[in-house]
């Protein structure tokens, strides 16, 4: 499966049926064991040609951030929540496609022509958003769009400029993508991907599929904040596109394990794989379930992250480079190769 | 015992989160005529088991309620405040609490005042740090009776309002142990296949931390979880509070869908009435810590509105009460082992 | 001795995500002395003194070996090392202090002028002699992780400074109560624990592998006792405090009264914590698979989150006391 049908496929943070249902349909011809837990992971599982190494696990999330309808305006508009980070900035005059029908729909906002001086300096926060989807009135709005149901940016994936892609979801359908790719690799060693649910809500998925997997080494596939462009001083870049995957120190989750640390990079540069240390320590990604569970304490991993740079993350409109998601697959498969 | 007897005796308890033991020992009382089984495990949650051979559920609904302890007792003998949860500074001065100390002290809570405040302290509400308990008595005697760390508890009055209408002290979420209680009256005259776990759960109000852990040690199918929510008052915002006078089930990616569905479902056939809350993120109940434990339990959320949440003048409907109990001894009855089939499609 | 062991503890290099100095430093402390030793993924250092008793129970006790710090998020072309705290790093307590890594590389912690308002923890930066980018790289690299320098001093007669002493100090009553334990009625389940200043890291995964019966954690608390820092109401030297809560737990009763009832017999002054703020491992512990009835005992630390943490021994000597009872009472 593409990198393309993965981004336009929709599954925002706890409706990410449609995004498992692909993935499990594509997945399953390259595995000995595809299940789904009761957190709604997809759990895939393919074994290695030497018994007594240890099993590695693999994991990336399925979930993307996006909108939920939260209420109605007298006169048809819905009232909209996110869910996950979206800054409300990112999102006046956006596209979106609202509910499993994909009804069509955009967010509005009042002309420049009306607004005030004092309208212009505000932000305009999610009181004051609303997707439209050209409904007459409230119960028109309510029938198409019932309270509850997801929204999600609608974005064609799009390539551009030198090796680089406009889409959204890149976070983490990247990491989607390459475990798949992973998975119709041969390794030495058991290998488990778990595509997770809920990363964006709070990690909470992966905490069920550490409790079923118990693993010694868990490496999460992510897409992280690129903010390498324009007026930013260059301690605070975080990673940079093209430059190769980034592996994370520490970020808000985990503190990353210090051999492996150590390790990947040093596989990467033996090997000519384009490889960056992630600067920022901010962010938290599933690693933090593998390692200690959570609130749950049921984590038993070595982790560590390695990440696609993603710029506007969390937008309609990410970018990331070809050849970093390359680079993401191909430092998993040294690692493996080299245990 | 009738379900309105039960309410009133059990919001007069004190049961401060984390020391919940006098109230758990009659809540476990009063369950044990309804269930096969009925034990308080060592952190003072109550777990009633009634029987079956079909799926195994959890209903959960917390029994501990947020209040206030001795932090210092200063040279004069008043007593310094620290909260237990989220307890409002705005409802404190001027209002009569119990002190749990070497026997049972009455006491009132005061403030500098009004005349002694400047204008800019007299804008500004109360802070927790500028109220005190007077106990009535000299210095030496409060350090005799008192301690650090001793409870205290606010005023407790049960009065029946208009309409069927309830104002009292910790009907959060005692109020939504009494639903469980009815339920399980209700249930002895129903038909379930289903196995029952009815939880009253502890220290819920600094982290949901008792649902985690029956929700680990039952290790049950499904979950619901029973807390109350915001009816509308004036002045908030009318799309984010709902209506006294009809249960409320929230949506959103902490609440499992199909779980919810079939509570759904169950309401309509029964003819109950239920309003949707959307909740795009936590929804700081015992439903968030139940989803997540022992790999995923999937757990929806059925709540019970009420005005001025956190305060000793909680009000709710009775009749919401018994509609809450109805659904969920029918959602019992409903539940079925071929729900699994439906987990995610 | 104890003095002994706190001063070798507080001397070990360990923020948080690399305690294993610290770990090294135990295992060397408590070798031939405990009946099993071992460390998890977390680098967790779990040892094991066996009760006596047939229904023994297992009582994880558990003190955190990290300490705050900071790591190296970026290096400039001028040499010098962008950093981001590891824990609750105040800006107050970190301008101009000393700093080392774990390669003995030592630096200055500053702060950067900020043309709106006052510097915050991001304007932070470590000088360590570098005159350019290359330099610097030749002594550290980015995600290199760094602590106020170790330094262990007397204050008056009783008491001991040093930056690590949160929660080092309570390493080391654990490392004493376990060599001096003999014949105890219960087992203790000593966690030497990880990541406690990330969020109870550690000790979530060790109670969770664990499953003890009862849980303790060992840890400092706040003070009340210098000019207007009048909450908790707690003074030095007057003896280790009973936890009965904090942000985070409300002690157990059945632990927090074995806890008073243990001083009793042992004839030690306890005060009472009511801490307004903060949390321990007991909590990570008490929450833990279908709950576990959990206490803290904690010794009375001022300026926590310092590098001059400051408590007093008498405490500290109380506090061994209390445990070796605790172990045979509950």
């Amino acid at each position: 499966m593409d990198l393309k049908t993965l981004t336009e496929l929709n599954g925002i943070s706890g409706d990410e049926g449609r995004v498992r249902r692909a993935l499990m349909e594509a997945a399953r011809p390259h595995c000995d064991e595809v299940s789904i837990d009761r957190s709604g992971n997809l759990i895939c599982k393919k074994k290695g040609a030497d018994p007594s190494l240890p099993e590695v696990l693999f994991a990336a999330h399925m979930d993307e951030v996006g909108f939920i309808i939260a209420g109605y305006t007298d006169d048809g508009l819905l009232r909209i929540r996110s869910v996950g980070g979206i800054d409300p900035r990112v999102i006046v005059s956006k596209w979106v496609l609202v509910g499993p029908d994909r009804l069509p729909g955009v967010i509005g906002a009042m002309a420049i022509h009306l607004q005030t001086m004092a309208d212009r300096k505000k932000v305009l926060d999610y009181d004051g958003l609303y997707i439209d989807i050209g409904a007459k009135d409230k119960a028109e709005a309510e029938k198409l769009a019932p309270l509850g149901t997801y929204a999600a940016f609608d974005t064609a994936y799009t390539p551009f400029g030198e090796g680089m892609v406009i889409a959204k979801a890149l976070d983490d359908r990247v990491g989607c993508y390459n475990l798949l790719r992973l998975l119709q690799g041969n390794y030495p060693c058991d290998i488990t991907c778990c595509f997770v649910t809920q990363e964006e809500v709070g990690l909470r998925g992966s905490i069920g599929a550490a409790y079923g997997s118990q693993v010694e080494v868990a490496l999460v596939f992510e897409g992280t904040a690129a903010n390498d462009l324009g007026d930013v001083p260059e301690s605070q870049r975080v990673c940079q596109v093209g430059y190769g995957v980034a592996v994370s120190f520490m970020d808000g989750a985990s503190v990353g394990n210090r051999e492996l640390f150590k390790l990947l990079p040093a596989l990467a540069e033996s090997a000519g794989i384009p490889c960056q240390i992630k600067q920022g320590v901010t962010g938290g990604n599933d690693a933090g379930s593998f390692q200690y569970g959570g609130d749950t304490g049921a984590g038993t991993a070595r982790t560590m992250v390695l990440s696609v740079p993603c710029r506007y993350i969390h937008s309609g409109a990410s970018v990331a480079a070809l050849s970093d998601i390359d680079a993401q697959l191909h430092l998993a498969q040294e690692y493996l190769n080299n245990l | 015992m009738q379900v309105e007897e039960f309410l009133r005796s059990v919001t007069a308890l004190p049961g401060l989160t984390g020391q919940e033991g006098q109230v758990a020992e009659y809540i476990a009382a009063a369950f044990r005529p309804y269930a096969d089984e009925v034990k308080i495990d060592r952190c003072n949650n109550v777990i009633a088991h009634v029987k079956g051979d079909g799926p195994r559920l959890q209903f959960c609904a917390h029994l501990d309620e947020i209040g206030l302890m001795v932090s210092k007792i200063e040279e004069d003998g008043c007593l310094r405040l620290r909260n237990v949860g989220g307890v409002d500074p705005r409802i404190m001065p001027g209002m009569q609490v119990q002190v749990y100390g070497k026997r049972q002290l009455t006491g009132v809570i005061g403030a500098k005042a009004p005349h002694l405040l400047s204008q800019e302290e007299r804008e500004q509400n109360y802070k927790r740090e500028d109220l005190y308990v007077d106990l009535g008595m000299p210095a030496p005697q409060v350090r005799e009776l008192v301690q650090v760390g001793d409870l205290v508890a606010l005023e407790a009055r049960y009065v029946n309002l208009q309409n069927g209408r309830i104002a009292t002290k910790t009907a959060d979420d005692r109020a939504c142990v009494a639903i469980l209680y009815r339920a399980m009256q209700l249930l002895r005259g129903m038909k379930h296949k289903a196995d029952l776990y009815f939880v009253a759960t502890c220290q819920e109000e600094i982290g949901s931390y008792g649902a985690a852990m029956t929700a680990f040690s039952i290790q049950p199918d499904y979950g619901i979880a029973l807390d109350v929510c915001h009816a509308h008052t004036p002045g908030a915002p009318s799309w984010r509070t709902h209506e006294l006078d009809a249960l409320v089930a929230s949506t959103g990616p902490f609440v499992h869908s199909m779980v919810r569905r079939k509570l759904m479902e169950t309401a309509k056939q029964n003819n109950i009435q239920v309003q949707t809350a959307v909740v795009p993120r936590s929804t700081f109940t015992d439903a968030d810590s139940m989803n997540i434990q022992r790999g995923g339990i999937p757990t929806a959320l059925l709540e019970l509105p009420l005005k001025y949440m956190h305060t000793a003048v909680e009000v709710l409907d009775m009749h919401t009460l018994e509609e809450g109990a109805r659904l969920l001894a029918h959602f019992a009855c409903a539940a079925e082992l071929a729900w699994e089939d439906e987990l995610w499609t | 001795m104890l003095r002994d062991t706190l001063k070798t503890l507080l001397n070990a290099w360990g923020p948080s995500g690399n305690e294993h100095n610290v770990a090294e430093e135990i295992k060397a402390l408590l070798g031939g002395h405990v009946d099993a030793i071992r460390t998890d993924a977390m680098g967790n250092l779990i040892v094991e003194k066996y009760g006596q008793d047939d229904n023994a129970k297992r009582i994880m006790i558990s003190a955190h070996m990290d300490h705050i710090g900071m790591v190296v998020t970026a290096i400039e072309k001028e040499g010098f090392l962008r950093v981001a705290p590891v824990g609750g790093l105040s800006l107050k307590a970190s301008e101009y202090r000393h700093v080392v890594f774990e390669n003995g590389v030592e630096g200055v912690l500053l702060s950067q002028p900020v043309q709106n308002g006052e510097p915050k923890v991001k304007d932070l930066f470590i000088d360590i002699g570098a005159a350019d980018r290359e330099e610097a790289l030749s002594m550290v690299q980015v995600g290199d992780f760094a602590v106020y320098a170790p330094h262990v001093f007397p204050l008056g007669k009783h008491r001991i400074a040093a930056p690590a002493m949160y929660d080092r100090c309570a390493c080391a009553l654990l490392v004493e109560l376990l060599l001096y334990a003999e014949d105890q009625k219960n087992t203790i389940v000593g966690v030497f624990s990880t990541q406690e200043e990330l969020g109870l890291r550690g000790a979530r995964v060790a109670a969770f592998a664990e499953e003890p019966d009862i849980g303790l954690a060992l840890d400092v608390t706040g003070w009340g006792d210098t000019p207007e820092n009048k909450l908790p109401d707690l003074k030095l030297g007057a003896g280790p405090a009973v936890k009965i809560m904090d942000a985070y737990m409300v002690a157990s009763p059945m632990v927090r009264d074995a806890l008073f009832e243990a001083a009793d017999l042992a004839d030690v002054a306890v005060q009472r914590e009511v801490l307004p703020y903060g949390g321990t491992d007991g909590a990570a512990i008490q929450h833990s698979r279908g709950g576990v009835p959990t206490g803290t005992l904690s010794i009375p630390c001022r300026y926590v989150h310092s590098a001059c943490e400051t408590i007093d021994m008498r405490d500290m000597e109380g506090a061994l006391k209390i445990l070796l009872q605790f172990v045979n009472l509950i």
